[in-house]
C-alpha cells in the first residue's frame, strides 16, 4: 500500500515537472521579447527540475543519492534565479527602447496603434 | 627654356628697348596681353577663379558619387531583395540536407561496429585486459581512468597539459591588450578600450555577489575534492581543474577584476603553469628512467583506495589540475578584457 502511495506521488510530481518543462520549452519558443523568455526560462530551471528531481527522491526513498539531489537542487536554486536575474539586468540597462518592448496591447490599442499614425 | 624666356621677356630690359623703340605692333601687343592673361591664370588664380574652380570640383566629385551610388544599389539591388530570400531558402535546405547526410553517415558508419560489448572486439585486446586486471596492482590506483592517464600514459597527458599550456600562451599573444603594466595605467587609449564595451556592463550586482559568496567556496571546494581523489574515486585533473577553473570566473565576475587581482595575477599564473609542468615532466621524466617494468623504484603503488597512494598519480593529478584551472582563467580573462 505504501509502495503504491509512494509510487503513485513520485509519478504526479515528474507528471507536473514534465508539464511545467514543455510549457518553459513553448514559452522561450513563442515568446517574442527577451524578458518574457527569462520569465519561461526561469521557470524551466526552477520549478521543473525541483519536481522532476523531487519525484525521482520520493522513487528512491532516502539514500545518498536523493541527499545529492537535494544538492542538486540547492545548487540550482541558487544559480539559476541569479543567472536569469543577470541577463534581466543586462538587457534592461542596455536596451533603449525598453518601454516600447515592455508595453502592454491590449486590443483597443492594437486596433488604435492601426488606425492612426 | 620656355620659362627662362618667359622671364626674360617680362623683365626689365627687354620692356626698356620696347619702350625705346617705342614701335610694338598691334599683334605683339595682343600676345603680350594673351601671355599675360595665361600668366596670371596660373601664378596668380584670383580667390573667385579658385572658389569657382573649388566648386566645380566638388561637383564633379559629387556626380561621380551619386553615379557610383546608383550603380552600386543597382548592382546590390537584385541580392538584397531576390538574392536575399534565395539565399535564406538555399540555407534552410542545406541545413536539412548536410544534416541529414551527417546523420546518414554516421549511422551507415554505426552499423559497421562490431556489436557492443562482444568480446572479441577488436578494442578487448591485451593491452585493455592488462589494464583491467594489473591496472590497481600495478599502479595502485581505484580509477582504472587515473592509473591509464597518468601512469601507463602518462607521456601523453604531459603532452596534453602542455598543448593547454601553448594554447593559453597563443591567446595571450594574440588577444593580449598590453604587456607593460606602468603603460598600461597610464595610457587614456587603453582604459577607453577597456572601458569600452563593458561600460553599461551591471557591475557589483549585490545579488550575484552574495550568490557567489556562498557557492565559490563550495566549488572550489569540490574541485579540490575531484583533484585530490582522482585516483579514488571519478574525477581528476582535468575536470577537477575545470571546475576551480569556473569558480574562480565566477568570483571575477560577481566582484570585478580588482579583488580578483589580489590573489590571480599574470605572475602567479606564469609561477603556477611553469612549476606545475616543470614538476610533471621531471617527476615523470624521473619514473620512466627508474619505475619501468622490472626496474625497481622507490615509487611504490602504496595501498589501493588510500589517499596517500598510487605513486605519482594524486601529485600529476594536482599538477594538471593547477594548469587547467590557471588556463581557463587566462582563456576568460583575456577573451574579456586582454589582461588579467
Amino acid at each position: 500500500m505504501l509502495d503504491i502511495l509512494r509510487f503513485g506521488l513520485s509519478a504526479a510530481l515528474t507528471l507536473a515537472g514534465l508539464f511545467v518543462l514543455l510549457s518553459g520549452i513553448v514559452g522561450i519558443y513563442r515568446f517574442q521579447y527577451s524578458l518574457s523568455r527569462i520569465h519561461a526560462g526561469a521557470l524551466f530551471d526552477t520549478a521543473g527540475i525541483v519536481l522532476m528531481l523531487l519525484g525521482v527522491i520520493v522513487a528512491l526513498g532516502f539514500t545518498l543519492t536523493s541527499l545529492k539531489m537535494l544538492l542538486i537542487i540547492c545548487l540550482l536554486w541558487l544559480a539559476s534565479p541569479v543567472s536569469s536575474h543577470l541577463i534581466g539586468r543586462m538587457e534592461i540597462t542596455i536596451n533603449d527602447e525598453l518601454e516600447k518592448d515592455m508595453m502592454v496591447l491590449d486590443n483597443e490599442m492594437v486596433r488604435h496603434e492601426k488606425e492612426g499614425d | 627654356m620656355a620659362r627662362m624666356k618667359n622671364d626674360y621677356e617680362n623683365s626689365w630690359w627687354p620692356k626698356l628697348m620696347r619702350w625705346l623703340d617705342n614701335g610694338s605692333t598691334a599683334l605683339d601687343d595682343r600676345m603680350e596681353e594673351e601671355m599675360e592673361e595665361t600668366h596670371e591664370g596660373h601664378l596668380l588664380p584670383s580667390p573667385e577663379e579658385i572658389a569657382a574652380q573649388e566648386a566645380r570640383r566638388e561637383e564633379r566629385i559629387q556626380q561621380k558619387l551619386t553615379d557610383e551610388l546608383e550603380l552600386y544599389a543597382r548592382a546590390h539591388h537584385w541580392s538584397r531583395t531576390k538574392g536575399t530570400k534565395i539565399a535564406d531558402w538555399a540555407y534552410r535546405i542545406l541545413a536539412v540536407v548536410i544534416c541529414v547526410s551527417i546523420i546518414w553517415v554516421l549511422l551507415q558508419t554505426a552499423s559497421y561496429l562490431p556489436s557492443f560489448g562482444s568480446p572479441d572486439n577488436p578494442a578487448h585486446n591485451e593491452v585493455s585486459r592488462r589494464y583491467i586486471e594489473k591496472g590497481m596492482e600495478e599502479t595502485g590506483a581505484v580509477n582504472i581512468v587515473a592509473g591509464m592517464i597518468l601512469d601507463y600514459r602518462a607521456f601523453d597527458t604531459l603532452g596534453e597539459s602542455n598543448v593547454l599550456f601553448v594554447a593559453a600562451c597563443s591567446v595571450m599573444i594574440l588577444l593580449r591588450v598590453s604587456s607593460d603594466k606602468k603603460h598600461h595605467i597610464s595610457s587614456v587609449h587603453q582604459l577607453e578600450m577597456e572601458a569600452d564595451d563593458r561600460m553599461y556592463e551591471p557591475k557589483d550586482d549585490l545579488i550575484l555577489q552574495r550568490a557567489t559568496a556562498f557557492l565559490v567556496p563550495v566549488i572550489l571546494l569540490f574541485g579540490v575534492y575531484g583533484l585530490l581523489n582522482g585516483h579514488i574515486s571519478p574525477g581528476g585533473g582535468f575536470s577537477g581543474g575545470a571546475i576551480m577553473g569556473a569558480g574562480l570566473i565566477l568570483y571575477l565576475n560577481a566582484y570585478g577584476f580588482q579583488k580578483a587581482q589580489r590573489f590571480f595575477t599574470f605572475t602567479v599564473f606564469k609561477a603556477i603553469s611553469a612549476c606545475a609542468l616543470s614538476f610533471y615532466a621531471l617527476s615523470k621524466a624521473y619514473s620512466f628512467f627508474t619505475g619501468a617494468n622490472h626496474l625497481p623504484s622507490f615509487i611504490t603503488p602504496g595501498t589501493p583506495g588510500n589517499l596517500f597512494s598510487a605513486g605519482l598519480i594524486p601529485y600529476l593529478n594536482i599538477a594538471v589540475g593547477l594548469v587547467v584551472c590557471c588556463t581557463m582563467y587566462a582563456f576568460y580573462t583575456h577573451f574579456r578584457k586582454g589582461d588579467m
